[in-house]
């Protein structure tokens, strides 16, 4: 809780229902077409979303898709260079980008509406036209190549164990690999992969239209008519891959030379998404479990709050959008592979609390093993105990309005309804919303049980290299791990706390393999 | 084509300045309490929904004594602690029932506590928070504990070898004034956190105050129901008596350097130039928004040779820092090669030499104030972002409507302000440079 930094803050819910309705239909059967009219509105947001995502990336060509999303943003059309589109906008402040994840890649403008009509150009430009330039190809490439090589291992330990957990995760499948691809992999991609990417992927085919705002119904129908216009090839898009149920419960540990903390994540497959009506449920166990960026969790409140450990601790029952940025999460990323995750961010390592305190300067690891092993006997608890009656209805209570937040903006809005088209759904935000007013704490519980484990896990910690041996081996030998507080602390900590810390301490994570990786050698 | 898009600016700029004499198109209601503290309200187009702020004016900048680096945003985590009515669990709890998105943060020059959610709750969000500004109450054994949060907030935020040259180069551009240090505070302060339960009381007393306060509530609400719940809940909050002085930076005589080595990240420069305090009446700020936007967007002559042709630089950036006192106008370029660092560095001096022998085109400054402002007006599209909008402009002046001032402020911005912006404040001698390159030295002159 308590970012020190401003974020984008979602605000609120359904702004503009009592004035609009959103239209959904199809405009023929291969155009999707999702419409949100608000009249009143100075902007028009749109959204093309191509059902094709990382897991169309050919093998040895990881990163393509996401290559081509940002080579059509990042460049010029047939008219225009990247660079007279700049300017010509500039005044304007319109703007535009790609969201690439792992099965669909959304473009999203921004534009005010008294410029949309001259403004139009320019999109249809950049989507039937492409100047795909060699000069503006090398521009991104490098930009690309600079992020799989250096950007991931060096800026954010979180976001890099997360990407390192898809990694372990979905190994051998084409969810493994990270949208901008891997360190080899970038190298081989070509301005003339690129080319067939798009005619084989970004076509009239795989595409959903979504608009909001002031806009006409003429200025609709040239949308349409021109977007009909894309590459009539049907793309072949490759089945998701699906996490294979990990044997056991098995850790991979980064050893990076500098590291701070240990950033945890943990994940293990899960069978259900926001397609199903079971998804509900799993929402109200996971919001008091560990809502994101709440202090509301119980995570949260045992991790941070009781003991001091870190900064925040979270559970997740779906891909969330970089976490450290969003307190909502963002449209444009459903996915049909899901997993149920634990985000522990960075927790002290020996070196840093031997430096800080005298009084522990005898002590061989830091803090990340009892900080797993407190997250997983909680799950356990939940999935033995389940939630109480109480709890069940002040955290449905919580997410029946809460959720409602997530579409605050006109262009989340059309986000989350484009995406509801993504699971079957017609307004996912709504359709939940009547789920949680039926589901009773026995479904919760029963849905806990049925879906999630703590027997079969896969594990990442990016770690300091001098934290990485004694955790391996303390992990691996299910060495008890007593919390070592500083004196100052512990002093002011009640017995019951303290209590349960020797049972933590003693829990069995059934760790079954623990492997070092270098982290130069990630991502390969 | 040159000319069909003037005429087309023209006739846009012409139904923009018709809608919009004030770039927030929507009234701010305010009032203020017989304590001072002042109520700003603006209805909003939002059925149903309400976002709800308190604006406190003090920040790491008010971080005067030493030792106590980070106190302001210690004391954000501290708020969530509990009262003598409601335990922090108590506290959570109603929160959770009330179903919004809250949360706070801290900056230089304030703290903002913010919830959005169900306009209906709206009692009751005005019950909690009261209770804690006025109430709070937490046990010497809550302080230290959450001390180790901040620690894990620091230790997060310290992966990014970007924010490690930042601490050190403010540490270097300021000798003197409290912006010296990061809002997180130096490390050595946060690890002494613990120690300074009695410091954190003499902190709530002092600035948790209805004059350091303004509460802002944008959404499904009127100015009468917000007035009369400020009133019932924040009456009785007493006025304080502390004055925060902070000291004056001394003017810098020389360029001064700050170098990382670090091999894991692309060479990064940095120029700092000490820029001038906000205002909402000198046209230094605005003149300064409007030059940095010029010089370092992607339209910009520079961004276009350095970026996009010869493709030494991945990025590039430059802007002048709101704050209440003389603050930074950085520059940022994340560069291909570390042989590079000097020659951006020339090409970065020379584009703002030029604007200030030459100043820069009418057609660059008239695209410019359109572009802000056409930004700004496309992203008020939610109370939340509304009520971000007047916190930013009420911690720098105390004042809202500060918003409508600095935006026709900008509209006033000549070519010969710009050029006097550029000579006053782009000089070496108010120089700080800071560089990431796997080399021991940055070398950069």
């Amino acid at each position: 809780m308590k970012s020190l930094f401003m974020k984008h803050q979602g605000a609120l819910l359904l702004i503009f229902s009592l004035l609009l309705t959103a239209i959904l239909a199809s405009s023929s059967p291969a155009q999707q077409l999702v419409e949100l009219p608000i009249p009143k509105l100075n902007k028009v947001v749109i959204k093309l979303q191509f059902r094709n995502g990382s897991i169309c990336d050919p093998k040895g060509k990881e990163g393509l898709t996401y290559a081509t999303a940002n080579l059509i943003t990042q460049g010029g059309t047939k008219e225009l260079s990247y660079s007279e589109i700049q300017d010509k906008i500039y005044p304007w402040a319109a703007g535009y980008g790609a969201l690439v994840d792992k099965e669909v890649t959304t473009f999203t403008f921004q534009v005010p509406a008294e410029v949309l009509d001259q403004f139009y150009p320019i999109l249809k430009g950049l989507l039937l036209e492409p100047a795909f330039a060699e000069n503006d190809f090398h521009r991104i490439m490098k930009q690309q190549q600079n992020y799989v090589d250096q950007v991931i291992r060096a800026s954010s330990d979180e976001e890099y164990s997360k990407k390192a957990l898809e990694d372990f995760l979905f190994r051998g499948t084409n969810y493994q690999h990270m949208v901008q691809g891997t360190s080899e992999d970038v190298k081989n991609i070509s301005l003339d992969d690129i080319k067939m990417q798009y005619k084989n992927f970004f076509t009239r085919n795989n595409l959903t239209i979504g608009i909001a705002g002031n806009y006409s119904p003429k200025f609709l129908a040239s949308l349409k008519a021109d977007m009909a216009k894309l590459s009539n090839v049907t793309p072949v898009i490759p089945p998701p891959g699906k996490a294979k149920m990990p044997d056991g419960v098995n850790v991979e540990i980064i050893a990076k030379e500098g590291a701070f903390g240990s950033a945890i994540f943990t994940g293990t497959p899960l069978a259900v998404t926001r397609s199903d009506n079971d998804f509900a449920a799993l929402m109200v166990a996971n919001s008091y479990l560990g809502e994101h960026r709440k202090s509301y969790g119980v995570l949260y409140n045992k991790i941070r709050e009781t003991r001091s450990m870190n900064y925040g601790d979270y559970s997740y029952i779906e891909w969330y959008q970089n976490g450290g940025g969003y307190m909502l999460p963002p449209p444009g990323v459903p996915r049909h592979s899901n997993y149920f995750s634990i985000w522990i961010r960075p927790v002290q390592i020996a070196v840093q609390l031997q430096q800080q305190y005298p009084e522990l300067k005898n002590i061989s690891i830091g803090h990340a093993q009892f900080a797993l092993r407190l997250a997983v006997r909680e799950v356990e608890k939940i999935i033995h105990d389940g939630i109480s009656p109480e709890a069940f209805e002040a955290t449905r209570t919580f997410l029946r309005s809460y959720i409602k937040l997530y579409v605050a903006t006109p262009s989340d809005q059309l986000g989350y309804l484009m995406d509801s088209k993504f699971y079957g759904r017609t307004d996912y935000i709504k359709e939940m919303d009547h789920l949680l007013a039926k589901l009773t704490v026995k479904d919760v519980n029963n849905a806990v049980k049925k879906y999630w484990r703590v027997n079969n896990m896969d594990i990442t910690i990016v770690t300091d290299t001098s934290e990485a041996e004694p955790l391996a081996k303390s992990l691996k030998e299910n060495l008890p791990s007593p919390m070592s507080y500083s004196n100052a602390v512990k002093a002011g900590l009640p017995k019951s706390v303290l209590e349960e810390d020797e049972l933590i301490a003693a829990y069995n994570l059934r760790v079954k393999h623990v492997t070092i990786i270098d982290s130069k050698e990630t991502f390969k | 084509m040159k000319t069909f898009l003037l005429s087309a600016l023209l006739v846009f700029a012409a139904a923009t300045a018709q809608t919009q004499s004030k770039i927030l198109p929507y009234p701010i209601y305010q009032k203020t309490l017989s304590n001072g503290l002042n109520i700003v309200t603006v209805p909003f187009d939002s059925p149903g929904l309400a976002a709800f702020f308190v604006v406190v004016r003090v920040g790491s900048r008010n971080e005067v004594e030493k030792g106590v680096t980070g106190f302001a945003h210690f004391f954000e985590h501290m708020m969530f602690r509990g009262t003598e009515k409601y335990s922090s669990e108590q506290y959570n709890n109603i929160l959770k029932s009330v179903g919004a998105n809250a949360n706070a943060n801290t900056s230089l020059d304030r703290t903002i506590y913010h919830m959005t959610g169900d306009a209906a709750k709206l009692e009751t969000m005005f019950e909690l928070e009261s209770d804690r500004f006025m109430h709070l109450k937490y046990s010497e054994a809550d302080f230290k504990t959450e001390a180790g949060a901040v620690k894990g907030e620091y230790t997060k935020n310290f992966a990014s070898p970007y924010q490690q040259l930042y601490e050190n180069m403010v540490n270097t551009a300021f000798t003197t004034h409290t912006y010296k240090h990061t809002t997180m505070g130096f490390f050595k302060d946060i690890v002494d956190m613990p120690n300074q339960y009695q410091y954190s009381l003499e902190f709530f007393n002092r600035y948790y105050r209805p004059e350091y306060s303004t509460v802002v509530i944008v959404g499904d609400v009127k100015p009468e129901q917000t007035n009369a719940l400020a009133e019932k809940y924040f009456g009785n909050w007493k006025r304080g008596t502390y004055v925060s002085h902070v000291p004056v930076e001394p003017v810098q005589d020389s360029t001064r350097y700050v170098h990382l080595q670090n091999n894991s990240i692309p060479p990064s420069l940095s120029l700092n130039y000490k820029g001038p305090a906000f205002s909402d009446s000198a046209l230094d700020i605005p003149s300064l928004d409007i030059l940095t936007t010029i010089l370092f967007s992607n339209i910009s002559p520079l961004y276009k040779k350095l970026v996009l042709q010869e493709q030494k630089v991945r990025s590039l950036y430059g802007g002048a820092t709101d704050s209440r006192d003389p603050d930074l106008i950085s520059i940022e370029a994340s560069l291909i090669k570390k042989d590079d660092l000097q020659y951006v560095k020339d090409e970065i001096v020379k584009a703002i030499e030029q604007v200030k022998r030459n100043g820069v085109d009418e057609k660059s400054l008239a695209e410019t104030k359109m572009r802000l402002r056409n930004s700004f007006a496309m992203s008020i599209d939610n109370p939340s972002t509304i009520a971000n909008a007047l916190a930013h402009y009420i911690y720098l002046t105390g004042d809202p409507e500060s918003l409508n001032r600095s935006y026709a402020l900008l509209d006033k911005v000549t070519i010969d302000d710009i050029k006097s912006a550029a000579k006053k404040y782009f000089v070496p001698s108010s120089l700080t440079i800071a560089t990431i390159s796997a080399d021991a030295e940055g070398g950069v002159k």
